[in-house]
């Protein structure tokens, strides 16, 4: 076998952020911050493209040079490990009910003690979300509480309870459903069974003003190992929505 | 025992000198510990070549998972899956060699690729720090006439702990960096 397809391959998620800030050699060994070349803007320039999945963003897209020419013109743009906003996307299957279903698990790196650990920030799972359709504004504007109904001794709350497929459109609009805590009660209460992780994927927004994948290419060639798959400028107000479901 | 006091001396040449425990690692320290844990997962490879090998004695291939089970904290586990599946079947270290001891082979070949990964050292919320080393294999299986009747190549990712402990030795408190592994993924490459 062709050894240096596995000294191109980028084999672990922490290569990828030495690769990107130039704090590794070609060879995977350390540079020492004192060498000049540690995080040298001419060296980031030619190892940033190596670590885009080419089939995806294409060696020369636009894109990708404006990419490059904006993450190597200053200082700002390094990735670091306790940086903050970058989740990883752990896909799994689980047995709810008697039937097997995909549940994705939203995992960011927090501070703790003397160190750090990932920790669970969200999940997504279709079944759950069915629970809480977006309706129409039209429909929801149909349910409520008339605003005088204290003086009625709330005689008319059972409207609330009548059709439960809407009982979220009588709460306030800054309602939002809590996925995490509906899945652990259900693992709690036995309904939720862990089978398996499928695959794991990485989101990207620790970057100003860009945000990206970072997934594994298992496959022959060069152009593999854990690679940019989905690059997006997207500024900083817009991310913060974007944020609002890694980290609700 | 004899091989972990000599571990033991290795880690306090090439690393003593630090008495007190450190928040950050200096460059040069980083490598001295990189090299403290290559050499635990190198012992580990060649134990998997040994125990692999058709004709290793029953009794040396025992003996050599007893060793093999030394490097490991005590509730590692290995995840192995495969290209055709990505169900993770996980191992006791001593399952897994004995699995490997047992495949229906007449004749298997393990090599190492000259490749090795190490992640850069983070610190666990009790101030141990963890890292990952990547290897790569090559397994080959041949029947009786000696023909290949299974090849694959898998990438092994090994979790790596290392502490920072005391010992006394002549009435002195000596530092020295303690490494063990810690679970294992196996994931097969396309690469053949």
């Amino acid at each position: 076998m062709d050894e240096r397809a596995l000294y191109a391959m980028t084999k672990q998620m922490g290569q990828f952020m030495r690769r990107f800030n130039y704090e590794e050699d070609q060879f995977g060994g350390r540079i020492n911050p004192k060498d000049p070349n540690y995080r040298s803007t001419a060296k980031r320039q030619q190892s940033i493209p190596i670590l885009f999945d080419q089939q995806s963003v294409g060696k020369n897209s636009d894109l990708l040079r404006f990419f490059i020419e904006d993450v190597t013109k200053d200082d700002s743009s390094f990735m670091t490990f306790l940086g903050g906003r970058w989740y990883s996307e752990v896909s799994t299957t689980f047995k709810y009910k008697g039937r097997l279903i995909p549940v994705q698990l939203i995992l960011t790196v927090e501070k703790e003690g003397l160190g750090s650990k990932w920790v669970l920030t969200n999940i997504y799972c279709s079944e759950f979300n069915k629970l809480f359709p977006k309706g129409e504004i039209a429909e929801k504007e149909k349910y409520f509480l008339h605003p005088m109904s204290h003086e009625l001794d709330f005689m008319n709350i059972y409207k609330v309870f009548q059709n439960q497929e809407v009982i979220e459109y009588y709460a306030s609009k800054t309602y939002e459903p809590d996925y995490l805590t509906i899945f652990f009660y259900e693992v709690k209460r036995g309904n939720l069974v862990f089978q398996q992780v499928d695959a794991v994927k990485f989101h990207v927004l620790q970057i100003k003003d860009w945000y990206f994948e970072v997934s594994w290419f298992n496959r022959s060639g060069n152009n593999v190992g854990w690679l940019m798959s989905n690059l997006i400028y997207l500024s900083e107000k817009e991310k913060k929505d974007l944020i609002k479901f890694y980290q609700p | 025992m004899k091989k972990t006091i000599i571990s033991l001396v290795v880690a306090l040449f090439i690393v003593g000198g630090a008495m007190a425990q450190e928040n950050e690692l200096s460059f040069e320290r980083k490598q001295a510990i990189d090299s403290l844990a290559l050499e635990k997962v190198r012992d580990l490879s060649k134990y998997i070549k040994i125990a692999g090998s058709k004709t290793t004695p029953w009794s040396e291939a025992n003996r050599v998972i007893d060793r093999a089970e030394e490097l490991f904290m005590s509730d590692a586990e290995i995840g192995v899956s495969s290209l055709s599946s990505n169900q993770v079947q996980y191992y006791k270290v001593r399952k897994y060699f004995e699995r490997l001891m047992r495949l229906n082979y007449d004749q298997v070949e393990i090599d190492w690729y000259n490749i090795e990964y190490v992640s850069d050292l983070q610190r666990q919320p009790d101030g141990t720090y963890v890292g990952v080393i990547t290897i790569f294999q090559t397994f080959r299986g041949y029947d009786k006439e000696g023909g290949l009747v299974y090849k694959d190549t898998t990438k092994k990712d090994i979790t790596v702990y290392v502490k920072r402990k005391e010992t006394q030795i002549g009435g002195r408190t000596i530092g020295f960096w303690d490494v063990l592994l810690g679970d294992m993924r196996v994931k097969e490459t396309t690469n053949k």
